[in-house]
């Protein structure tokens, strides 16, 4: 598949997310309730969304599809595989810290990230992530008033 | 206007005690940390540390929490500058040319023009409250539901003109963003879109959601870059250019005054605030410009517009306070308490009593912004050294400081899960080309819009003839549409300068 198939089956997806979620929420809402009260901002917002995205897809279908813009070098947004990975990790971090408790999640996201970028000095990858993950857990533990879940602190 | 007697009263209060003075210094650099801090909100700092008023007097205690007050709105817009995460809701334009300036380098210049403009719009602020602070009390009571309902469409034009490429997908996100907003309870008692999720009830949490979509996609795309400033020497922290981006910011004094009109008349809304005044201001700013086409894309003038703004609307907000009582956001409610604390009930009967107190505390926050330049001037050079850091050890940290920001906002992981939901959306609308700005407006304007058409139809009993009672929604609509209706025209007329220009 070409990069700029790829693209507009990207954008018709984003589109029809979009515009499927937007109905979907559009019929949560009348169904809670259809009084003026409820839809006076909802309903006409959302039928602008749905004509807007019905645009956007006929613009899609009609024009070739825009190429990407030139990214910086070093940006390099393209590079999908490693977005994906970075953003598995996060998401792995976020889901399990109330689990296994802010502390370690942190330290774990913290070095596992520095050996996905590629870091393999040991006292590097252990030292930062040790110091920065203790350190910023003792700060917001302190600081936040609510309690959190911790593995050691 | 001003009670010249109460006004020397107010200078011999704070001349001829030190007490007041002391704590403006720790204030401000406790403002400062939890405004740089994203997560930390300056509404926390003040209810953090309102228990230690309770051993100070009314006029300390007041003076202490305007300090955080004044060090957190300036904090806010660093983390917008250097890591394009916008600290508070206040600070979202700030990131739109800040952020773009320290990518290229004139981070040194961005925290420059920050610093000047807050200072700068602080004194302003505090001047036209000083001068106006009776007159502006009696015109908030006049504003309805309708009012409020105007400036907020005012503040959604803004979605249109963040559009850079097809205004389409500009209107799109910003849809997308106005309907996420109304997510959960409204106004009239019914739940929407909540999916079964209780967290959601109370709406989906902006802050985490705004630094999702803002800083998490961000750092996600630029997880392959060696450093957030591509350039070797352009990483240079250099106090003189964070003295010369102070110093320019006077070569705009249009946009900071404007600004702090903007900052101060709608700081002064109870509900508004800040988080739209900086968005007004900046549209203002961007409309009026010669050269539109810049801002987004690191115009200083759009630096000075969101921080001249979001810095008076401090002082627009103890408007509301000291002569109604009525607090306008988090931090004034905090402060409200400290009133109460000390038995003080503001009102107009406060403001005409203890006028000498009313105005000590308005010329004691003249010289916070003094001892804020002389903080920030200090601070600066630290915290601009984050561009040094390179971002292989930068962003698993910002991620995380963000992590632990959002589980403080909301005190339960739905702040977590919120940020790393709105980092996959906000990924994915820029990859698609998307302006993630435009929905991260319309996530904070939506339930505001949304009540205030509600209340506009309530009030009103549905009926349109009600508008024709309400001149100041008149006013307002007529400048708005006369605005839109304007740009169009300027544009036309500079191109035909330009063309002009080159036939010449």
């Amino acid at each position: 598949m070409t990069f700029p198939a790829t693209r507009r089956l990207a954008d018709a997806l984003v589109i029809a997310l979009i515009a499927g979620w937007t109905l979907w929420y559009l019929a949560d809402t009348v169904s809670a309730s259809s009084r003026v009260t409820n839809l006076i901002f909802i309903l006409p917002v959302a039928v602008l969304l749905l004509g807007l995205c019905g645009f956007e897809a006929l613009r899609l279908l009609r024009a070739p599809a825009a190429p990407a813009p030139a990214p910086a070098a070093e940006d390099d947004p393209e590079d999908l595989a490693g977005t994906l990975k970075v953003m598995a990790l996060f998401a792995a971090y976020v889901l399990s810290a109330e689990r296994i408790g802010f502390d370690l999640a942190t330290c774990l996201f913290v070095g596992l990230y520095l050996l996905l970028k590629g870091e393999r000095r040991p006292l590097i990858v252990l030292g930062y992530a040790a110091l920065f993950g203790n350190l910023v857990t003792l700060f917001f533990a302190r600081m936040l008033p609510y309690p959190m879940p911790m593995a050691w602190l | 206007m001003i009670d010249f007697n109460a006004l020397l009263s107010a200078f011999s209060i704070l001349g001829s005690d030190a007490a007041p003075w002391l704590v403006v210094l720790p204030g401000l650099l406790i403002g400062l940390v939890f405004g740089a801090v994203p997560g930390l909100q300056i509404s926390m700092a003040m209810a953090i540390f309102l228990p230690m008023t309770l051993y100070m007097d009314f006029l300390t205690a007041i003076l202490f929490l305007t300090a955080i007050f004044t060090g957190g709105g300036f904090g806010g817009g660093i983390p917008a500058i250097l890591m394009n995460i916008p600290g508070t809701s206040s600070a979202i334009s700030t990131a739109f040319d800040g952020y773009p300036m320290a990518r290229r380098g004139e981070h040194n210049e961005a925290l420059g023009l920050s610093l000047g403009a807050s200072a700068v719009s602080v004194v302003i602020g505090y001047i036209l409250l000083l001068v106006l602070i009776q007159p502006i009390s009696a015109a908030v009571l006049k504003l309805g539901p309708t009012e409020m309902l105007v400036v907020i469409l005012w503040g959604l034009t803004m979605i249109a003109s963040l559009s850079e490429g097809a205004m389409s997908k500009g209107l799109i996100a910003g849809g997308l963003g106005l309907l996420l907003g109304t997510v959960g309870f409204s106004d009239a008692g019914v739940l929407r879109g909540t999916m079964g999720v209780t967290y959601l009830m109370d709406g989906i949490p902006v802050v985490p959601a705004m630094m999702g979509m803002f800083a998490a996609s961000e750092l996600l795309r630029l997880q392959n870059a060696r450093y957030l400033v591509a350039d070797d020497a352009a990483r240079r922290v250099s106090p003189r250019r964070i003295f010369a981006g102070m110093a320019q910011t006077f070569r705009h004094p249009g946009v900071i005054l404007r600004g702090s009109m903007i900052g101060i008349v709608i700081g002064a809304i109870p509900g508004v605030g800040s988080s739209v005044s900086n968005l007004l201001s900046y549209i203002e700013t961007k409309r009026r410009d010669a050269d539109p086409e810049s801002f987004g894309k690191g115009n200083p003038k759009g630096v000075v517009a969101s921080e001249s703004a979001n810095s008076s609307s401090e002082a627009g907000s103890l408007v509301t306070l000291l002569a109604l009582g009525i607090p306008g956001g988090g931090a004034t409610a905090v402060m409200l308490a400290a009133f109460a604390m000390h038995n003080v009930t503001g009102g107009p009967q406060f403001i005409r009593d203890q006028a000498d107190i009313v105005y000590a505390i308005i010329l004691a926050n003249l010289g916070q912004a003094l001892l804020l330049v002389i903080l920030g001037s200090l601070m600066l050079p630290l915290l601009a050294s984050l561009v040094k850091v390179p971002m292989n050890f930068l962003i698993p940290a910002v991620l995380s400081l963000s992590v632990f920001g959002a589980y403080g906002l909301t005190g339960s992981i739905a702040g977590p899960v919120t940020l790393l939901a709105f980092a996959v959306i906000g990924w994915l609308l820029r990859r698609q080309g998307y302006p993630v700005s435009a929905a991260v407006i319309g996530l904070i304007l939506g339930s505001l819009g949304e009540t205030a058409a509600l209340h506009s139809y309530q009030i009103s009993g549905g009926d349109p003839a009600y508008l024709l009672q309400r001149p100041i929604t008149l006013g307002l609509a007529l400048l708005v549409i006369a605005a839109l209706a304007a740009k169009p025209l300027l544009a036309r007329r500079r191109l035909r300068r330009q063309a002009a220009a080159r036939a010449s």
